[in-house]
């Protein structure tokens, strides 16, 4: 007897928190209508097979995936004196060469766009750089109607 | 006291030895044996010849490889490459004019390059498999683009970035882009004429798109939330009607309604009958307010003249129509 009321005092006391099921609203799945990835590099023979990598995991998830690349690279070049004071008219030139690809995805779920696009860049080459851009579809919102 | 001295030492070591030598300073073993001196640089036969140790080279990997083997297990990740895992005869690299190119062994030119011999197809189409169960499928009734335009109007557009920089973190993954078609909000004439006001140059007429976006929130929750905002807040500015916008007569009108005008009046007193029954009506309405909105030009005259032709039915003469006007 006097240990159940020492119990019960115990409990009461306890800074413990009782376990309380908290119920998490669904969430929902968001779509999207296309995901586009940008691609750019320094190097065209590595953007190429990576985009060839990229259409290839966007067919086996079963999405309509497509990719095209820029014709011609975007030249950053810039001029400088030879000799760093004189000689104005000998100069020597350096330049840096960016080559763009693009692969799209069309008509995905939200998870699947995480699945894929976490995917992808984890297998991202050295000297690549991407820029992924969601579209995403939504309702009106109840207020609007 | 050398005596005791030494009568102390004694009986130290009469101690146990180990305990002893525990708490000795003395160099332990040999410490009798001094090193000779070497004057003359006489070689010492003990020390002069080391045993050059000869490193065992494999033959390469390659040799050992079965023809079916499972590549993916082999090349399991990203690597530089590597001659003696790879079983292709590859060359790379820039040589005088007629000799072939260097080939893969000590390469330089094919370990620089990133290569993707671990994302073999194969290899792509089992990981796909196995990342499948994570994924959701688009659902089948929203097979066209006119169906999601339709039940999903609004278009919420962001970016991600994934380079190597400094920070994992770029400013511009904060912009949100809303687009969606003006039809959808279903306004009515009025409310609609102040929406556009509202929104200025976010229009675009060709396409009948809004177009907002949202760059001033530092994270992209933020900008969505805002976004938003901004479409509830333009929807019910439009939706409203301030008192003073109740005084707007026709003459602030910035565009020419037939049927509000005296033109409409007119021709229901010369055929006295709603305009609605007199045939070729609609040509007129249009030739007119296409007339008074657009201005006098060429064109609106002539099918001015052609609407009032048909309206009246009267016979287009020759000699007009054909001269220049």
């Amino acid at each position: 007897m006097n240990q159940f009321i020492l119990k019960s005092i115990i409990r009461k006391l306890s800074s413990v928190p009782k376990p309380i099921q908290i119920e998490q609203p669904k969430e929902l799945d968001s779509l999207i209508k296309t995901l586009e990835l940008e691609l750019r590099s320094n190097e065209p023979a590595v953007l190429k097979s990576f985009c060839k990598f990229a259409v290839t995991a966007g067919n086996h998830f079963g999405l309509e995936s497509k990719s095209w690349s820029l014709k011609k690279p975007v030249h950053e070049r810039y001029t400088v004196l030879k000799s760093i004071h004189i000689n104005k008219k000998h100069r020597v030139q350096y330049e840096k060469r960016t080559y763009f690809s693009f692969v799209q995805f069309n008509k995905l779920t939200g998870s699947t766009a995480d699945t894929l696009l976490e995917y992808v860049e984890r297998n991202l080459p050295e000297s690549v750089a991407l820029k992924a851009t969601k579209v995403e579809v939504r309702e009106l919102p109840d207020h609007l109607t | 006291m050398l005596n005791l001295t030494r009568n102390l030492e004694l009986s130290f070591r009469k101690i146990d030895k180990p305990l002893y030598k525990a708490y000795c300073n003395a160099s332990q073993g040999k410490h009798d044996e001094f090193k000779a001196l070497n004057i003359r640089n006489v070689k010492d036969h003990s020390h002069s010849k080391r045993s050059v140790k000869k490193t065992q080279v494999l033959p390469p990997r390659t040799n050992q490889m079965a023809v079916d083997q499972d590549w993916g297990s082999v090349w399991p990740g990203p690597r530089s490459f590597h001659p003696a895992t790879v079983p292709l005869p590859i060359r790379q690299g820039y040589t005088e004019k007629g000799a072939p190119p260097p080939d893969k062994y000590a390469n330089a030119e094919l370990m620089k390059i990133p290569n993707f011999l671990h994302l073999t197809p194969p290899v792509i189409k089992r990981q796909c498999e196995a990342l499948k169960q994570f994924c959701t499928p688009w659902p089948k009734a929203l097979d066209t683009m006119e169906k999601i335009n339709k039940h999903f109007p609004i278009e919420v557009t962001s970016s991600d970035y994934c380079y190597s920089g400094p920070s994992i973190r770029d400013p511009m993954a904060r912009i949100v882009t809303l687009r969606f078609n003006l039809k959808s909000l279903n306004l009515d004439d009025r409310a609609k004429d102040k929406f556009l006001r509202l929104v200025g140059d976010r229009y675009n007429k060709e396409t009948d798109l809004v177009t907002i976006v949202a760059d001033r929130c530092p994270l992209r929750k933020q900008n969505m939330d805002y976004v938003m905002y901004l479409l509830t807040a333009l929807y019910h500015e439009s939706k409203k009607i301030e008192p003073w916008e109740e005084l707007k007569s026709q003459a602030d009108m910035e565009y020419y309604d037939w049927t509000k005008h005296a033109s409409k009046t007119n021709v229901e007193d010369i055929f006295k009958c709603k305009f609605e029954e007199i045939p070729g009506i609609d040509k007129f309405s249009d030739a007119v307010s296409e007339y008074m909105n657009e201005g006098e030009n060429e064109y609106t005259i002539k099918k001015y003249g052609e609407a009032v032709r048909t309206l009246l039915q009267l016979p287009f003469s020759k000699e007009i129509t054909n001269k220049p006007l």
